[in-house]
C-alpha cells in the first residue's frame, strides 16, 4: 500500500517577511498553508539590529521584535511553520511537489519567498578566517569584540547601521567604502556623522587582503583606487557588508525561469514560469529590498494565490 | 541519550533564538549562557567552538561523549541530538 501524501492548500518556502506577509493573508482566509524555513524565522529582517523605516512604529523597531511579531501574527491565523529546506520544486499532476529535508509534500500552490544571503567578498583570508575574525552578522558576533577595533567594508544601509551597532562594542571601526561616495541613505549617512569619534570612514578603498597571525586576523590590506596606495588597517575583526544574492541555489535545475542575477522572473501577478508557483520579496527579480516592500509583495502574492485557487475570487478590482 | 545541552547566545542574535526554537520542538532542555549577562564566559564558548560567534551549542550525552554545533545547523543539530 502506497504512503498517503501530504497535501496542502499552500507551501510557502521561506518565512521572512514576504512569506510571513502571505501567509497572515492566506490563513485569515482559511487557506491551509504551511511555510519551510532553513535559516532563521524572520529572515534577514531578523538578524538587523533596527529597522527606522518599517511603517508603523514610531521610533523604529528592532528586527528581531519585527519577525517575532510578523510570526506570531501568522501563527495565531494557522500558519505552520516547519524547520526545514526545501531542496527541489516540481509539477506533479496537478500539484507541486515539494522535495524537502522532512520529506516529500505537495501542494496546490507555491510561494517561493527565500530571500537572499550576504554577498562574500571572495579574497583571500576571508574563508580562512570566518567565525574567526570575518563576520556577516553585527547582531550575532558584535558582543565578541569588547573594546577592540573593527574594520567593516560596504558603504551601504546595511554597512552604515551596522556600524553605528559596532559602536556599543568596538573602540573604533574603519569603514572602508568601494566607492567615491556611499550607497547609504542620507538620513543613515548623516547618523553615522554623529559617530565621528568612533568611526572613521575610508572612501576610494578596496579590501584585497584578510590577514592573520595564529589563528587570528590582526590586519585588513586594502587599495586607495585614486592614489593606489596601499594601506594596512589593524583590526582585531572585520564585518562585511557588501550587499545580498538570491538563494535560487536550489532551483537551478527547475524549470522556474530566473534572470541573469539569479532572481525570480515574474508576471505582474508575482507568477513565475511554474504554473501555480509564485514569488515575493528579496528573491524576486524586480523586487526593491525592503522590509516594506517584501511584506507589500507577500500580501500581494496571496491574493494572487487565491485567484490561482479560486479564479472567481476578488483581487480588488 | 542526550544528558545536557548548554547553549551560549547574546542578546541580539537571531540564530540563537532558532536553536533554542528548534530544541524546543524536540522537547529538548537547555541551559542557556548568555555572554552578555556573562562576558566572562566567551572564553569558554570560544575554546568550545574555535570561533568568535554564538550561537554554540554543547550537547553531552549519557557516555560522556560530546558534540559541538557552531552557529544554527538544522542537520547537525539533529544528529547531534538523535
Amino acid at each position: 500500500m502506497g504512503t498517503k501524501k501530504e497535501i496542502h492548500d499552500v507551501v510557502m518556502v521561506g518565512a521572512g517577511p514576504a512569506a510571513l506577509s502571505a501567509a497572515i493573508y492566506t490563513t485569515r482566509e482559511d487557506i491551509d498553508t504551511v511555510l519551510f524555513e532553513k535559516g532563521v524565522i524572520g529572515g534577514l529582517a531578523a538578524v538587523t539590529d533596527w529597522v527606522d523605516n518599517y511603517p508603523g512604529f514610531i521610533k523604529g523597531v528592532a528586527g528581531l521584535e519585527l519577525s517575532d511579531s510578523l510570526q506570531k501574527q501568522a501563527e495565531r491565523f494557522g500558519a505552520d511553520i516547519r524547520l526545514g529546506e526545501v531542496t527541489k520544486i516540481e509539477v506533479d499532476g496537478k500539484l507541486k511537489k515539494l522535495t524537502t529535508s522532512e520529506g516529500d509534500i505537495y501542494a496546490k500552490a507555491v510561494l517561493i519567498a527565500t530571500g537572499s544571503d550576504y554577498r562574500k567578498l571572495g579574497i583571500p583570508g576571508e574563508e580562512t578566517f570566518y567565525g574567526k575574525g570575518v563576520h556577516y552578522c553585527a547582531t550575532c558576533d558584535g558582543a565578541f569584540y569588547r573594546e577592540k577595533k573593527l574594520v567593516v567594508v560596504g558603504g551601504g544601509n546595511s554597512a552604515v547601521q551596522e556600524s553605528i551597532f559596532l559602536t556599543k562594542f568596538a573602540t573604533h571601526i574603519d569603514l572602508l567604502v568601494r566607492g567615491d561616495s556611499m550607497r547609504a541613505s542620507e538620513i543613515l549617512q548623516h547618523e553615522l556623522a554623529k559617530h565621528k569619534d568612533k568611526i572613521t570612514v575610508h572612501m576610494n578603498t578596496v579590501t584585497n587582503e584578510i590577514v592573520g597571525e595564529n589563528g587570528k586576523v590582526v590586519k585588513v590590506l586594502a587599495k586607495n583606487v585614486k592614489t593606489g596606495k596601499i594601506i594596512s588597517y589593524k583590526t582585531d575583526g572585520v564585518f562585511v557588508f557588501i550587499g545580498l544574492i538570491p538563494n535560487t541555489q536550489f532551483l537551478k535545475d527547475s524549470k522556474i525561469e530566473l534572470d541573469n542575477i539569479g532572481m525570480i522572473k515574474t508576471k505582474s501577478n508575482m507568477e513565475t514560469s511554474m504554473d501555480g508557483v509564485f514569488a515575493a520579496g528579496d528573491v524576486r527579480s524586480g523586487a526593491t529590498m525592503q522590509i516594506a516592500s517584501a511584506t507589500g509583495e507577500g500580501a500581494t502574492a496571496a491574493l494572487m494565490i487565491r485567484k490561482y485557487m479560486d479564479p472567481h475570487a476578488s483581487t480588488g478590482y | 541519550m542526550v544528558k545536557n545541552i548548554t547553549i551560549f547566545t547574546t542578546n541580539t542574535c537571531a540564530y540563537c533564538v532558532m536553536v533554542k526554537k528548534y530544541l524546543g520542538s524536540k522537547n529538548m532542555t537547555y541551559e542557556e549562557v548568555n555572554l552578555d549577562d556573562q562576558p566572562e564566559r566567551q572564553a569558554e564558548a570560544f575554546k568550545l567552538s574555535g570561533a568568535l560567534t554564538v550561537p554554540v551549542t554543547l550537547i553531552t550525552r549519557d557516555d560522556d561523549t560530546q558534540d559541538v554545533v557552531v552557529g544554527y545547523n538544522l542537520s547537525k543539530l539533529a544528529s547531534a541530538i538523535a
